[in-house]
Order: structure tokens, then sequence, then C-alpha cells
């Protein structure tokens, strides 16, 4: 094993590993912008610089890999104030207001300059104002907003492997764009968004909420839980804006968890990001429905639904025998509901006539 | 899976989604991986990154098959073949695991016998690749360590799907890609909780855990958990079950499915459906099956509800409530337990925890997972949310892949298999074959995603894709409307000239009420599973209506070769 001394300790770590690798098994916190664990380093945004022994120029933790004997330090007055620079610097053409900033996602940008104090008066450049208007239903882009770390473009390139976006345009005014500024739509884009979840300062956005005036994401609860499309099993955050639908709870939005915590490792696909809004749509059945006699469904109460119900599944075993009983369960619902049907088909009936649509 | 219980000892991935990034070969074969299964396609294209191989068998080119090493673009329906060549041309080279074969597994000599005479050459007769291209996947897939095999619903949905799974079981037992990460046989599982569904018992034939209905001991064990006398005799299949609509099966109970929209050969279905006494219906929508309901219980969504899937790789997790269902619908465990009480049960469950509490108790492989355990596993940050069976007791961590000690069966089993051709093959008056499947944007039967206005926009319509060849033929330009009818039924719909079907071959999705593929498909279903063939039979295309002027008309399917939307592919 190879040795390091980081801010005066000495640190073993393995080959390969980054700076930023070492210092956060360390428990060490390094601010990042950029950077993320799915993807080759970037050194993009230069909010994770630290101090080399010998070197003149500070270093980016994040693309920077460890070598024996290296003497780092992650914390000190120079660090300090270069952090303060660039969130200064940042901070000349970013908003300063959280309503701004944040309508959707949080601006991790805004919550470093706080702390590290970063004075946010040095003066105002517009901000590149880009076009906003693209007619894909899903993804928002805010050019105000955007830090050009590319992080999105790398993770469409080197995770979802389509390269639908790229970064336009030179120096100040470097920002994302598709390929001849052509609509999401009309590109590679698989509408993952993966660039939403991996901007770190909501320059991408979910479009819908942002449309539909819902609340802003720091005001949303995040419930966990499995994605109900596909084998995958992703997990996933819904977020629910607790007081919507009357106080019955509204989801708002699809989040995807911290990278390295799931099956999924961070990421979703179209329909578990953005197909949630069956769950409250207005056709959902409310009621228990019985057809009468005039052959139509009619509303009734639970009780009377559940005792015809049970009448007329005992009538057929009755008339026919429990072997003239289907019982059809599905790879929709729970393990426990698919528990519950086969008990019922064996346990009540005495017959094995059980089974799901897709067996597969 | 009965396939793989049968020559394995568990249904289930053998190996783990996580493990896919450290492979060094992949074989894909009837899996769209990118559409159907996208989180997955994710790992593979990061394994290629880093220099894994890829193989694509599959009749249609996808998205994957523009990263693939090679595309093995085989006839509809030839995968025995290929698979029983790829096997004989390890033997024959030698290629094989002797000492794996030898400890693990029986029954090698017979498969050995069966496959002398598929050979490359005449494999390449019948399924359309050359015979290098056969042997050049056979060498790689043998000789590379970490080789891993991933298939889905074009290997099982077909009326040989078993011996599709046993052909590839045989390649996975000589080579003995087992027991080891990053190998394996790996079963990508279409619906969130189909493996959940069968891991629980919800089939004719396993209590839960695939324990055997028709076994005394399991039957005993059962009766004196549950307090009641259980039925030896193994149950229908849903395929079986569907042909017996309104003859035997007099009455349905039916959760969270739509029978009428999912089912092949659904005209039929129908007629039977008429004749059936009396259908209760659990859902959160409407759907096709109610026309024939006599009750219909609101139920939940999973947003609504506590309880569990389990995902492809047997990881079981937590499903959690975040909102209030709309009304009066109640989740579906609650209908349940309401529902069983006013038949005579005396259920008393007060959450699925104890339901899970329960089923555990008489599965060995599943006793060391609770609820009480996800929970403090989701809560930590040690390790990935939810838990892997087998997981005998509950300080197990669980298992990332299968069979390390030995195969779970004792022995992994060979099955001999022979070709046998498609129930239906093209003839005079169905010139083309047709095969269905999914997309991306939408979801079987599409009740959740039809519902979302923004995958409507990516693709709002059905489509069928034909060959430029094929359409020539037929007089049909892309985006015309065209009937496709088959000998059970026809619908109209837009088709859209595509290289990505050979020549002969059509494809459309199954996702569309107006244009319902199973009107067309076919009921014919496995011997073993009952998995109906939705994948292949014979078709015809005709022209109903041009539509000059819908050439940019793009469905959002992968165009093959030009970029989506860009330019008219063929003429
Ligand atoms: S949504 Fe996904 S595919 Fe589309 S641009 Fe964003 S990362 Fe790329
Ligand atoms: S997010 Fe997409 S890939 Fe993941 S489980 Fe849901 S449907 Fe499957
Ligand atoms: S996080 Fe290291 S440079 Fe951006």
């Amino acid at each position: 094993m190879s040795k390091l001394t980081l801010n005066e300790q000495t640190i073993c770590f393995a080959e390969g590993e980054t700076l930023l690798d070492v210092a956060s098994r360390q428990g060490l916190e390094i601010p990042t912008l950029c950077h993320d664990p799915r993807l080759e380093p970037a050194g993009a945004c230069r909010s994770c610089l630290v101090e080399v022994a010998g070197e003149r120029l500070m270093t980016p933790a994040c693309a920077r890999v460890a070598q024996e004997g290296m003497v780092v330090a992650t914390e000190n007055e120079r660090i300090d104030r270069h952090r303060q620079t660039l969130m200064a610097l940042y901070m000349t053409d970013h908003p300063h207001e959280r309503e701004i900033s944040e309508a959707g996602s949080p601006d991790l940008l805004l919550d470093m300059a706080a702390e590290f104090d970063a004075p946010m008066d040095w003066g105002w450049m517009e901000p590149m104002r880009g076009d906003r208007e693209d007619r894909n239903p899903y993804v928002d882009f805010n050019p105000d907003t955007c830090i050009a770390c590319a992080r999105c473009v790398r993770y469409c390139e080197e995770i979802e492997g389509v390269s639908a976006i790229t970064l336009a345009g030179r120096g100040s005014h470097t920002t994302i764009s598709t390929v001849e500024e052509k609509s999401l739509l009309d590109t590679t884009c698989e509408l993952c968004g993966g660039c939403i979840d991996v901007c770190p300062t909501g320059a991408m956005n979910e479009k819908l909420p942002l449309m539909r005036g819902q609340k802003p994401e720091r005001e949303l609860v995040k419930v966990r839980s499995t994605c109900n499309f596909c084998g995958v099993g992703c997990q996933l955050d819904l977020n629910v804006d607790l007081e919507g639908r009357d106080g019955q709870g509204q989801i708002v939005k699809v989040t995807s968890p911290p990278p390295g915590t799931t099956t999924n490792d961070g990421n979703l696909c179209v329909k578990g990001r953005f197909a949630y809004d069956f769950v409250h749509h207005k056709d959902r059945l409310t009621q228990p429905l019985v057809r009468d006699e005039d052959g139509v469904f009619h509303p009734t109460t639970w009780d009377d639904a559940l005792e015809r119900a049970a009448e007329g599944l005992l009538g057929v075993a009755e008339r026919h025998g429990a072997d003239a009983l289907g019982f059809v369960s599905s790879s929709r619902c729970t393990m426990e509901e698919n528990f519950l049907v086969q008990k019922m088909a064996r346990a009540l009936f005495r017959a094995n006539h059980v089974h799901q649509c897709a067996a597969t | 899976m009965a396939g793989l219980v049968e020559t394995f000892g568990a249904g289930a991935m053998t190996n783990s989604i996580g493990e896919i990034r450290d492979a060094d070969f992949l074989f894909v074969i009837g899996s769209n991986t990118s559409e159907a299964h996208p989180i997955i396609a994710m790992e593979m294209k990061r394994a290629i990154r880093k220099g894994a191989t890829l193989v694509v068998a599959d009749p249609r080119a996808i998205w994957m098959t523009s990263i693939a090493e090679k595309h093995l673009q085989l006839n509809p329906g030839t995968d025995v073949w290929l698979l029983n060549a790829m096997a004989h041309v390890i033997v024959a080279e030698d290629l094989i695991n002797r000492e794996f074969i030898e400890n693990q597994t029986e029954n090698f000599e017979q498969v050995k016998e069966t496959v002398a005479s598929y050979t490359p050459e005449r494999a390449e007769e019948i399924t359309g690749i050359s015979a290098d291209d056969i042997r050049w996947t056979a060498r790689q897939y043998a000789m590379t360590e970490k080789a891993g095999i991933y298939y889905t619903l074009g290997i099982t949905e077909h009326a040989h799907g078993t011996d599709n799974v046993y052909a590839l079981a045989n390649l996975v037992l000589m080579t003995g890609h087992l027991g080891k990460p990053a190998t394996g046989m790996n079963p990508l599982r279409g619906q969130n909780n189909v493996q959940g569904a069968n891991d629980a018992g919800a089939t004719p034939m396993f209590y839960p855990g695939y324990q055997r209905v028709d076994d005394p001991d399991v039957q005993a064990k059962y009766e004196k958990s549950w307090g009641v006398p259980l039925s030896p005799v193994p149950g229908l299949n849903l395929n079986e079950m569907m042909k017996t609509v309104g003859e035997q099966m007099r009455g349905f109970f039916v959760m969270g499915e739509d029978i009428v929209l999912s089912e092949p050969n659904v005209l039929e279905l129908e007629k039977g459906l008429n004749k059936v006494d009396f259908i209760v219906m659990q859902d959160a929508f409407m759907n096709e099956t109610a026309r024939f309901a006599d009750v219909i219980l609101p139920a939940a969504v999973f947003a609504e509800k506590e309880g569990t899937f389990t995902n492809s790789e047997r990881r079981v997790q937590r499903v959690r409530k975040a909102v209030e269902p709309p009304g009066e619908a109640l989740p579906d465990w609650e209908i349940l337990v309401m529902l069983a009480n006013k038949m005579g049960a005396n259920w008393s469950y007060k959450d699925p925890a104890e339901v899970y509490a329960e089923m555990v108790k008489d599965v060995p492989q599943f006793a060391g997972i609770s609820h009480e355990k996800l929970e403090k596993i989701d809560a930590g940050e040690e390790s990935i949310a939810g838990l892997q069976w087998p997981c005998p007791d509950a300080d197990h961590p669980g298992t990332k892949f299968l069979h390390e000690d030995g195969i779970l069966r004792g022995k992994g089993l060979f099955m001999p298999v022979h070709y046998i051709p498609p129930a239906e093959l093209p003839d005079e008056d169905y010139g083309l074959f047709l095969s269905t499947g999914r997309t991306l944007y939408h979801y079987n039967a599409a009740t959740q995603t039809r519902r979302e206005s923004g995958l409507d926009v990516k693709q709002s319509e059905a489509f069928v894709e034909l060959h430029p060849s094929d359409a020539r033929k037929r007089g049909v330009h892309h985006g015309d409307i065209v009937e496709v009818t088959t000998r059970r039924g026809s619908v109209q719909l837009r088709a859209i000239l595509s290289r990505q079907v050979r020549p002969g071959c059509i494809w459309m999705p199954l996702h569309f009420a107006e244009a319902r593929a199973n009107v067309l498909t076919n009921d014919v279903g496995d011997a073993v599973t009952g998995t109906a063939e939705y994948k292949v039979c014979a078709a015809e295309v005709r022209l109903v209506k041009s539509m000059p002027g819908n050439e940019t008309f793009f469905p959002g399917s992968y165009y093959f070769e030009k970029g989506p939307g860009l330019q008219r592919v063929g003429d």
C-alpha cells in the first residue's frame, strides 16, 4: 500500500485513487461542483483545489491521482482565499436571489458562496441570455444559472452514451446547447433527465413543475421508494408537496438517490424519472363499482362491493367447483399482495389456478 | 422461469446488475436492452467504455447494435440453431471447461451428441448468420473469463421459449461461466415485480420460493402453516386459463392487470369472456377487462402504499407510501384481506411487514429478510439499498451472485434441445414475419405512460416498422396508413420504413390500445411455462391510405444509421 500525508496525517491509499477519494474516505469535506463519481474527472470548476507541497499552483483534488509520498493540504488560508475569490467571481454573473435561481432544483453554488463568505459585490456582468424555448416536454435549461462545468454534457456522453448536448461558445459566453441548436426532441436525447440530476446549480431543471408553478425542490419531502416500471428496480425519491391535493400529498417530481447508494447508481430512465403523472390522474378509479341488472356500473360502498365480490366468487365455486376459478395476480403489485392472492386461491379454494400476466 | 429452476436450481439472474460493468464479454440475445432496461444498458455501456466486447443477437437492429462488436441478425425464431451451433464449436474446438463439467454438472454427453449435427455451416443456412461469425462468437464467449449472457422476453416469448433457455444454459455449463462475478446467465425481467410475483408463489406450480405444489413434504408444511387442506394438483398457467375461458374457467379474480389488452389472440379470448359467470377486477384505472367485469375495486398505486418489490437481480427493496390514494381507493393488500374475510377467512394482518414475515417463515432462502432489516440497510450508508436472496438468516448479508459454493440444484443439468420451427411461418397469404416488442417511452399496456403528456409527445401513436424493399413491393411509403393482418385479426396503423428490420420481417410495439398488437399474435403457449408466442407469427401488410407529406413522421423509435427525424430511411 502506498502512503501520503494529508493535513499532517499519514494515510494509505490504493492505486488510482484521486486526492478527493482519499480525503472523502477520511471524512474530509472538499467543495466540488463539477465532480461526479460516475464520470471521468474534468477539473473544470476549480472549486476543489488543494495544495501539494513543492508545487507552485494548487491542484484539483477531483482529478489529481494520489502519489506515494505526496504532502497534501486541504485546508489553509491560501485555499480559503482561493475559494472565496472563486465564488465571488462566479457570483458576478450568477443570480444572487434564491427565488430566482432555485425555482426548481437547489443551487449548490449559492450555498457555497454563503459558506465561504464570498463578497457578492464584485460587479455584475449580464449573464448569457440564451433561448429558453424548446419543445421538449421535460428538460428546461436556464443559461443564467449555468456555470459551464459540463457535468451534464459529460453525463450525457459517458453514462447515457448519446451525446445529445455539448458545450457551445467561448469564454464567458460558454453555454450548453445541442448540435445545431435543435430541440432536444430532434436529437439523440432519450429524455433520461440525467443532465437535470447532475447539474449542481439547478440550471438544468424539470420543466413541468416550473410550468405548473409548483414548490421548489427545497420545500418538498423526499420519500425513497422503488420504481414501478421495469425489473431493474431503480430506487427513486418521490418529492412530495405535503400540502398538495388538500393535504393528501402531491408528487411534484422524482429525483434519483446519490450515486453509489443504490443499484441504479444515481441513474434513472425517462419512465422512472418523468412518468409519475398517472398517480394523480383524473382517470383514477376512486369508488367501488358494481354492475347492476341494467348492465352498467354504479358506485357503491366498500362493504357492498366486497359482499358482491365474495358472493360472486363463492357462487362460481359452488356451481362449477373451485377448479373453475382463476386468480390473476400482478407483477405490478407488491410481494405481499402476490403472496396474499396465491394464499387466497390455495387456502380458501384449495386450487392452484393462480398466475400473473408476465410470467417471464 | 421454469427453465432456469430446472437446470440451475434457481430462477433468477445469477449475477448482479452492478457486476455488469466489470464484464469483458457481453452476449445479449433477444433483449432490446437500451429501450426495455435502460439502466442495465448504461452498465453495459460502461463495460464497453472499459474495453469489453458486446455481441448482440437479434433479428432487428437496435440501439445496442450500434455499439456492438458484432450484430448477429438471425432469422426470427432460429435462436436454438444459433445457440446449438455455438455449443457445437465449443465442443469441437475443445474449449469446454472439463473440470467444471465433471465436478458440477450432469448429462453433458447427451448435449454433446445433440449439438454434433448443428454445424456452423448448416446454421448459416438456417439462421442467416455466417459460420465465421458463429465460430468467432463461440470462441470469444468460451475463452473470455468474465463472460456473461443477458436475455429477456425476446428469448422466452416463443412457443419454444424454455428450449431457448436450456440452450443458453448449456453454453454456460460447458464453459463454467457460473458462480463467479460478472458472468452467468441473466434474465432481465420486463416488469418491476415479475421476479417477486414468482418468488411469492403467484404461479400454478409453486408455493413461495419455488417449492412445488406436488411435493408432499411441501404440501404438508403449508397445510400445517395455514391450517387447511391443500391441493397437490398443479394449476393452470395463465395461457391455459385464457384458453379455457368460458369452458372450464367460469370466474376470475383479476388484480392489477389488463388481461384483454395483454393476452395474445384477444378476439378468441373476448368470446370466451362473454361466457364467464363472474369477474372481480381490482385496479387503479379502468381498462379493457372492465368491459367484462361485474365488480370493480379501486386500488392504490405504488406511491400510495407500503410493501416490497424484488428486482431481476433478486434484490428485495422497499416500496414506501408517499401520498394518500384518491377518493376511496385502497392498497391492494388491504382489499385482499377484506375480501378474504368476507369469504370466510380469518386474516388479521395489520401491515405488509407482517405479511412478508409470514411468507419468509416457510421459505428458507428468504428467511433472513424482513421489512425491519431493509429499513436498517437503507438507513445506513455502507451497502447498496435492499437485500438479495438467498438470505437464510438474519445476520446474512445477502447474495450477490449465485452458485458460488457449487450449483444450487446440486449438479447443473444439461438439457439437450432440438430446433423446432416457429408454430407459424410466413407463407403465400401471409408473407411477412411479425414480431412485437417494447419501446423506451411506453410501458406494457401503457395505462400509466400514456397518461404522461410528455411521453405522448415523444411517441404519440402506434407504428409498424417495415423494410424499404418490402414496402416497395406493397406500394407503401413512409408515414402511410397500412393494415397489418394475421390469421387472427387485423389492425391499422402508420408504417415507418426502416432498415432496423430485416427484409421479410416487420415489427411493432405492443403498447397502443388503438392498434393492439395482440389482436394479431399467436396464443400457442410454451409447453413448460405457458408463455405465449408474442414474438413471431406470419402477417401481411396492405396500404390503406397514402399520406404524402408525412416523410418526417417519427414516432421515437431508434433510427438505424440516420439520426431521428432527419431523413427518410430507405429509398
Ligand atoms: S435528458 Fe439524458 S439524454 Fe437527454 S440531454 Fe439530458 S442527459 Fe442527455
Ligand atoms: S427508472 Fe427506468 S430503468 Fe429504472 S426501474 Fe424504472 S423503468 Fe426501469
Ligand atoms: S470538482 Fe474538481 S474541478 Fe470541479
